[in-house]
């Protein structure tokens, strides 16, 4: 019991004391992680934000971007060319969706518009792959994926260009909502559609917009991504991962998706290193989701939630 | 005039609160089971047992529990397939432990299992509700799955991490395991199904099911008529993971023979769900419609091509087939939200008019 | 005034406050209604009348006072407890259960009166049986009564919204109430419809012996109604009495400028 007790809550901590170089350098894998989930988790945000839409094709989306770009790169276009590209083929995908799946599902309940996205999910899936076909492929983007030392820490620069680019993007779009008409209008409308729509600017525009942007996140997120680890099938499963993200930060808040991402893809490899191997390894699977739910009992609203009291 | 309500009038409350009040219902009800039980085992090929009408069977059954849950309760659950294998594990661990317990006493008793641990993960719906909900059953779905794959006890230490459905009889007839017929075990599970489906639609028509619908409806005025939401959501879950565990049983015992967890995987989960959403939530019918569509689905799409003398690189078959499947549910929410079972509700009116529309 | 000086009243509300954050919805309301009155809530909108309501159902917690009912301690009580209590009521924004039918919605109302164990609701035998018609008998009866016969198997959500009130009404009579509150019972009605509620409202109080609590706009129909009008303004209470008095009461009238000419 005692030495239960020991391997618990005494031995990860004296192994992470032991040799602090080893620990940052789970906290970094783990921080990369938790970027790609909190790009992932801002992309629902967004739509979730903007349209009430739980959008689980979000993961797809990701892979799909992922290939397009992969794709067009492998035909031999520059790679600035290839994202404009990719970039259009994402606004288009946009528009398609507003046109065929939200317009004529608009009003109807959220679980309904939930399950047409994990229909989306599947079509976009099999879509993608007849067009770029199936196999893991190396997207290359020019930065090479190496490491190098500062004070007995190794850093990949790969991961270290991801990192600034994914603050970048986030900077962007926090300037996108705060400065831009349209951002404003997409605040609006998460609170209250008539708001928006006297702002001038009709809900069918909002949707593609978000939508898009959605999209760009996605490709920001494929290409990292897939540069580290291939573009393959299991992209799209960081979709699931993107979800106990939300539940620590609320499915409404941007800020809530970028820390929640953080917190989870570090619990998720602390406890994988240091308490995994207690129980068989392998808990990276159900970590985050029980980490989550955990939370929840104790914070139903999320980490930057405010608690109501529902109205009688 | 085939189908009339008029002048069958209900001289009794017992005779409006029966099962189906209508006797046109009960005659097509009737029928239906009767040639269920004897035309597929004397017409049907193996294949079509084996491949279609055993894993509707199944599926359908899973479907009712999700439907208990979700469609009834309002509680969305993405951890079927959790429940599933907790039903299939116990099942086979009953199985084995015990090899003379009667098996639809094991499989009952797996559903008591998947129970008890659908009660467990249906606590926290007392403080969270929607998605929020269907995210905290994930965890139940992937913390399970990594549970009967990491401990080896649960499949009796086999170096593949299979579980096999041992040969059981019933009646003097073997109805598990790999030499028991598909006529069989389509009996068996027709049997199961029936008795379970009956079971749901006095449970859903009578007093649970009425406070399921109220939690699910509004919850706030269904607390201030004396529903307890806790205890409520509980027993559905409970109920609900019950039906569920059955069906994974029935899934490696009646259908598969043996399997791994790969066969419980969060896949299955969405699948349950597809069939209920496309069948109509909150609807007992439409959990059996739901699942035929996703079974037969899959079929015939693999199947279409090949019979207008195309042939198709397999890779290229599966891609397209993700894109039809992906866009028919798209194309069924548009069209009727609330699902085959709403269609056939509506078609039914049709017909207590017709002949004559007016 | 039916209630009897001797007894003590059914319900008995003690400066009570509720409050969200800063502000205090509830200040410090005292209200007690005797067995077999009609008492009516007014007030401007905004005054707290539906969370003094919410706090008597056990929605809200009082942040300071106590709620009596029949004698006994009950602030701290949960709304499936009040319901236990026999405290029914209505919603100002009618919460029925729209996917469900009027009949069934009304059958739920009876829900506190039932017993069983899912085995015996599953195969829908014996006890089971026998109880689910006994109370359909008696769920007609309040068909019958609030004149809805017409409606049973139609879905809550699908009736217009006057209908909905009164189906609305026959779940919470379906629980047999000592207390039935009733929040705006006729709010958004046409005159009909508002005679006709009236109406029922009266017969409940007289057939069923129920006491009733009710929030209202009309004057008119308070002045119908009720034995006794309590007035809430900005949480507080500032008048409570029969309803000849309450109208020519100065403060009222001061809270209640404009608002009592157009009803
Ligand atoms: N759940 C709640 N959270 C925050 N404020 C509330 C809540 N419910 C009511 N209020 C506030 O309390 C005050 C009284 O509301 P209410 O009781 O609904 O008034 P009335 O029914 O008299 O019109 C209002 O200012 C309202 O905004
Ligand atoms: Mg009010």
């Amino acid at each position: 019991m005692l030495d239960a007790l020991h391997a618990v809550l005494v031995a990860p901590f004296r192994d992470m004391a032991g040799s602090p170089a080893f620990l940052v350098e789970v906290l970094i894998g783990g921080l990369f992680a938790g970027l790609m989930y909190s790009l992932v988790a801002l992309g629902f945000v967004l739509i979730f934000k903007a349209s009430g839409v739980f959008n689980f094709a979000q993961g797809v989306m990701v892979l799909f971007a992922a290939l397009t770009l992969v794709g067009l790169l492998e035909r031999g276009a520059p790679v600035l060319l290839a994202l404009g590209l990719t970039t259009a083929v994402m606004v288009a995908l946009a528009f398609a969706i507003e046109r065929l799946v939200l317009r004529p599902l608009v009003n109807q309940e959220h679980i309904i518009l939930f399950m047409a996205t994990i229909g989306l999910n599947f079509f976009l899936e099999g879509f993608g792959e007849m067009l770029w076909g199936a196999n893991v492929k190396k997207l290359d983007i020019g930065i090479p994926d190496r490491s190098f030392i500062v004070r007995g820490v190794q850093i990949n620069e790969l991961e270290l260009t991801a990192a600034v680019t994914a603050a970048v993007l986030v900077a962007v779009l926090a300037l996108f909502f705060q400065r831009t008409r349209i951002g404003r209008a997409l605040r609006a409308v998460a609170d209250d559609h008539e708001a928006a729509l006297s702002l001038g600017i009709p809900l069918k525009t909002i949707w593609v917009v978000v939508w898009s942007v959605a999209g760009v996140v996605a490709i920001v997120a494929g290409l990292m991504w897939g540069a580290k680890s291939g573009v393959q099938f299991s992209l799209s499963l960081i979709a699931l991962k993107a979800l106990p993200v939300l539940i620590l930060g609320g499915f409404e808040s941007v800020a809530g998706a970028i820390v929640g991402g953080l917190i989870i893809g570090i619990g998720e490899k602390l406890g994988e290193v240091y308490w995994g191997p207690l129980v068989g390894g392998a808990i990276e699977n159900w970590f985050a989701y029980v980490l989550a739910l955990a939370f929840l009992l104790v914070r139903p609203q999320g980490l930057f939630g405010e608690r109501i009291i529902e109205r009688v | 005039m085939i189908y009339r309500e008029a002048g069958q009038f209900k001289s009794s409350y017992a005779g409006d609160q029966a099962i189906f009040p209508v006797v046109q219902d009960r005659v097509f009800v009737a029928a239906a089971v009767a040639a269920a039980v004897v035309v597929p085992p004397l017409l049907a090929s193996e294949y079509w047992l084996q491949a279609v009408l055993i894993p509707f069977l199944v599926y359908a059954l899973a479907a009712l529990g999700l439907n208990l849950l979700t469609g009834y309760a309002g509680q969305l659950s993405l951890g079927t397939g959790g429940f599933m294998a907790v039903g299939a594990y116990s099942a086979f661990k009953l199985a084995t432990a015990f090899p003379r317990l009667n098996i639809i006493v094991v499989f009952l008793l797996a559903g008591v299992a998947a129970a008890a641990v659908g009660i467990l993960f249906g606590l926290p719906s007392l403080r969270i509700k929607g998605f929020y909900l269907a995210v905290a059953t994930l965890a139940a779905q992937f913390f399970l799955i990594w549970l009967f794959n990491k401990v080896a006890w649960f499949t009796n230490y086999a170096s593949s991490g299979t579980i096999t459905a041992p040969d059981r009889t019933l009646f003097g007839a073997l109805i598990t395991g790999p030499n028991s017929t598909p006529s069989a075990r389509y009996l068996t599970a027709l049997g199961l199904v029936a008795v379970f489906a009956l079971a749901a639609k006095n449970l859903v028509r009578g007093r649970i099911g009425r406070s399921w619908m109220a939690i699910r409806d509004r919850d706030i005025a269904a607390e201030i008529i004396g529903v307890r939401p806790l205890r409520t959501k509980l027993l559905a879950f409970a109920i609900s993971s019950y039906y569920c565990g059955v069906a994974g049983a029935g899934l490696v015992f009646l259908y598969l023979g043996s399997a791994e967890t790969l066969a419980f995987d969060i896949g299955i989960s969405f699948l349950v769900l597809f069939m209920v959403i496309i069948g109509g939530l909150g609807s007992i019918l439409g959990s059996f419609l739901g699942a035929a569509f996703i079974v037969l689905v899959p079929i015939v799409l693999s199947n279409a091509p090949h019979a207008i003398g195309l042939r198709m690189p397999v890779a290229l078959q599966k891609q397209f087939e993700l894109m039809v499947f992906g866009g028919l549910i798209i194309l069924f929410l548009i069209v009727e939200p609330r699902g085959l079972a709403r269609l056939w509700q509506i078609a039914k009116e049709k017909l207590r008019l017709w002949p004559f529309p007016h | 005034m039916k209630g009897s000086a001797a007894a003590p009243p059914l319900l008995e509300v003690d400066r009570v406050s509720v409050r969200f954050g800063a502000l205090i919805a509830v200040n410090r309301v005292s209200l007690s209604v005797a067995r077999g009155e009609i008492v009516a809530i007014i007030g401007p909108n905004g005054a707290g009348k539906t969370t003094l309501l919410n706090a008597v159902s056990g929605f809200y917690r009082p942040y300071e006072g106590t709620i009596a009912f029949e004698g006994q301690d009950r602030t701290r009580l949960a709304p499936p407890d009040v319901a236990a209590l026999g405290i029914a009521r209505t919603f100002q924004n009618v919460a029925l259960f729209k996917g469900m039918s009027v009949l069934d919605n009304i059958m739920t109302g009876r829900l506190l009166k039932m017993r069983g164990s899912f085995l015996l609701e599953a195969l829908y035998w014996g006890p089971a049986r026998r109880q689910e018609l006994e109370h359909r008998a008696f769920v007609e009866r309040i068909i019958d009564f609030l004149e809805i016969q017409a409606i049973r198997k139609t879905p809550a959500g699908r009736l217009p919204y006057g209908l909905q009130k009164r189906v609305e009404l026959a779940r919470a009579l379906a629980a047999e109430p000592k207390l039935l509150l009733l929040d705006e019972p006729m709010a958004g009605m046409n005159v009909e419809e508002k005679e006709d509620m009236c109406r029922f409202i009266l017969d409940v109080n007289q057939e069923f012996d129920t006491t009733i609590a009710l929030i209202e706009h009309d004057m008119g129909v308070v002045m119908d109604v009720s034995d006794r009008v309590v007035v809430l303004d900005y949480g507080r209470k500032i008048a409570d009495g029969p309803p000849a008095a309450v109208r020519k009461d100065a403060a009222v009238l001061d809270a209640y400028l404009g608002v009592a000419h157009d009803a």
